[in-house]
């Protein structure tokens, strides 16, 4: 799955009407924008996570996963590494976590990014409304800052791809 | 002591449902339901709306087939204009179905079908998934992902969104074909052709294995529903509608979508919010009908390209007359698929199809309108009646799923008294008993699409509402 120039992959989810659910396509509208001259760098932005994702995942060198966190302080920025999930945990096809994804990329095309990170804000409504909150709000500045900074390290150092899966 | 089984909700279907079997005293099957839990009412909440608008609400219905809405609900619209809109126009639409029946039909195939289908009704359920058959069998995990892709690809390229696009309008499309977007179309059909046809070609070799299943799964003589065009051959987006009977004798012809009524009605049941349709001459519950893929093939002369013609020949010796076992929809959905690529490679080759004039225009005409197309499930119709101002005073819709219900019930009780043995069921009989549904490819939410991981809950309930036995897989 090489020969694709792009090197990061940045991967957003969530339901723009669902108030602060609308954060990861927001980030993703945000990089889109501030990679747009940056040929390396791929921004897509879906409502679910599908399969036919995990063919886009399989490409690159470095994903970065964008999601809210029901469970999380409303506001609260992580940034945790992701590791592919064994496959046998859900029955999902039309929406998979960020793990199924990568599990489901190495299953079909024995390829794993050498990166992959999951960053999630704790979301403080998720009711109707296409409005953050504020503590959400806030966190914005920073979210992006996080992507900025993770994503210019990806495009500019070069990894290796472990063996197994090159 | 009478028992009642219950599957809840029933997995790798679109949206949420749940089945009972309810035993006699002796532990037999009497009686099976499949239940739709869900209440939309999108007919009541249309009401007030602008009729111009109903194109764009009206696909929020489905995630999968927006598609099929957006153009029933446009043909509706245009009946209440009284407007004829440019053939290009017509071809676009014919040609972004057709994307949407082949991204859905991979998904139904693939995604939710495979897993029993490759690796066996009986395989280990946390295993039965998307990941198990990629695991099992990758190349066709990934012809899945490929041809899904394919199909959604391209209905972002046609109308700028792969989910709810608002490009099909009252009058046409909004934006003709570009030259690019119709090369790479075509540059994607050959990839396309190649992974269908591994699925085609798996599918005929293993498909014998399942004869017993092949038996039970809503294997019964019913009457069949789809669009058909004059010359006999296979229709998704405009025609008018064939019925025919168990036999193969054409009972209804040349019906459009405003006679839609004349020979439709729609009965409610107690325990569902999805409402079953029926031939009106033979009543309700005599005269349900199937649609959908086994439908339209059984209702079709020919599939109107040279290689879905060659399979369709095939398909159709699988028996004498119509093709009866529901457990063949899945045969059916491979070659509507494969016909659909080779439709869109003949549409895309329409020396019209770069034409700018895509769009008619007028006021309202008419106080009513119907409009019918096939959604990849089956016969779609929305029926609406206006004020002078063009404000939605009244909508229905008649979906393919109603219109699969009786059957999808009556094909849940012949699985299950083939099954349910003395009361006992192993995890292997709930999952065909669930299968049978799979088979119809019903979309019961039409919303949200995520089952994610939810569990299925099967419980043995006696008369008294006691649970005495209660299998759950998580």
């Amino acid at each position: 799955m090489n020969g694709s120039p792009i090197r990061c992959l940045i991967l957003a989810c969530g339901n723009t009407l669902r108030s602060d659910d609308g954060v990861g396509p927001w980030l993703a509208a945000w990089a889109e924008e501030r990679f747009r001259a940056e040929p390396r760098v791929r921004v897509l932005s879906r409502q679910q996570w599908t399969p036919e994702l995990a063919e886009e995942i399989a490409r690159v060198e470095s994903v970065v996963f964008i999601d809210c966190a029901a469970d999380l302080e409303p506001g609260l920025i992580r940034l945790d590494p992701v590791e592919p999930a064994a496959g046998t945990q859900g029955l999902a096809t039309h929406q998979l976590g960020a793990a199924e994804l990568l599990g489901l990329g190495r299953e079909l095309y024995d390829s794993l990014p050498c990166n992959a990170l999951l960053l999630t804000i704790g979301a403080g409504s998720t009711e109707l409304g296409e409005e953050f909150s504020d503590a959400v709000k806030e966190a914005l500045p920073e979210a992006c800052r996080l992507i900025e900074e993770t994503v210019q390290q990806y495009v500019t150092t070069l990894r290796n791809r472990p063996a197994n899966e090159a | 002591m009478s028992q009642t089984i219950t599957i809840d909700p029933v997995t790798r279907l679109e949206g949420h449902g749940k089945i009972t079997i309810q035993l006699n005293s002796q532990g037999e099957v009497e009686d099976a339901h499949f239940h739709v839990t869900q209440v939309r009412g999108f007919e009541r909440f249309a009401e007030g709306r602008p009729y111009y608008e109903m194109p764009s609400l009206m696909a929020r219905i489905c995630g999968i087939c927006p598609v099929s809405h957006l153009i029933a609900s446009a043909k509706a619209c245009e009946a209440i204009m009284s407007v004829r809109i440019p053939h290009t126009a017509a071809q676009l639409r014919r040609m972004l179905n057709l994307a949407q029946m082949v991204q859905s039909h991979a998904l139904s195939f693939f995604y939710l079908a495979s897993p029993d289908l490759v690796l066996g009704m009986e395989s280990d359920p946390k295993a039965r998934n998307i990941f198990g058959v990629a695991a099992a069998k990758p190349e066709l995990g990934r012809a899945g992902v490929r041809l899904r892709r394919f199909g959604q690809h391209m209905i972002e390229l046609l109308a700028d969104k792969r989910i709810h696009p608002g490009w099909v309008v009252p009058g046409g499309v909004t934006e003709p074909l570009t030259t690019a977007k119709r090369d790479e179309i075509l540059a994607m059909l050959p990839e396309a052709h190649a992974n269908l046809g591994l699925a085609l070609g798996w599918y005929k070799q293993f498909a014998d294995s399942f004869k017993p299943e092949i038996e039970v799964f809503a294997n019964f003589p019913s009457l069949y529903m789809g669009l058909i065009n004059e010359d006999e051959s296979i229709e998704f987006t405009d025609g008018a509608l064939r019925l025919i009977d168990a036999q193969g004798n054409t009972i209804e012809e040349g019906i459009t979508a405003s006679r839609y009524t004349e020979v439709i009605g729609e009965a409610v049941e107690p325990y569902s919010y999805t409402k079953f349709a029926y031939y009106k001459p033979l009543g309700y519950p005599q005269g349900s009908y199937r649609v959908g893929p086994l439908a339209r093939l059984n209702i079709a002369k020919r599939m109107g390209t040279p290689r879905a013609d060659k399979e369709m020949a095939e398909f159709k010796q699988l028996a004498a007359g119509p093709v009866e076992s529901s457990f063949h929809y899945h045969h059916a959905r491979l070659i509507e698929a494969l016909y659909g690529l080779e439709k869109i490679e003949q549409i895309l080759t329409d020396p019209l199809i770069l034409d700018k004039h895509v769009r008619a225009s007028a006021g309202v005409n008419r106080l009513e309108g119907a409009g019918q197309a096939e959604a990849p499930r089956g016969t779609l119709n929305h029926h609406y009646k206006v004020d002078e101002n063009g404000k939605i005073t009244w909508a229905n819709l008649v979906i393919a799923t109603g219109q699969n219900n009786n059957a999808m019930n009556k094909g849940v009780l012949q699985a299950a008294k083939a099954y349910v043995k003395d009361g006992k069921f192993t995890e292997g009989v709930l999952n065909r008993v669930e299968a049978v549904v799979r088979t119809f490819d019903p979309c019961l939410s039409c919303s949200t699409h995520a089952y994610g991981q939810m569990p299925l809950v099967l419980s043995l309930v006696s008369a008294e509402g006691e649970v005495v036995d209660r299998v759950v897989r998580s």
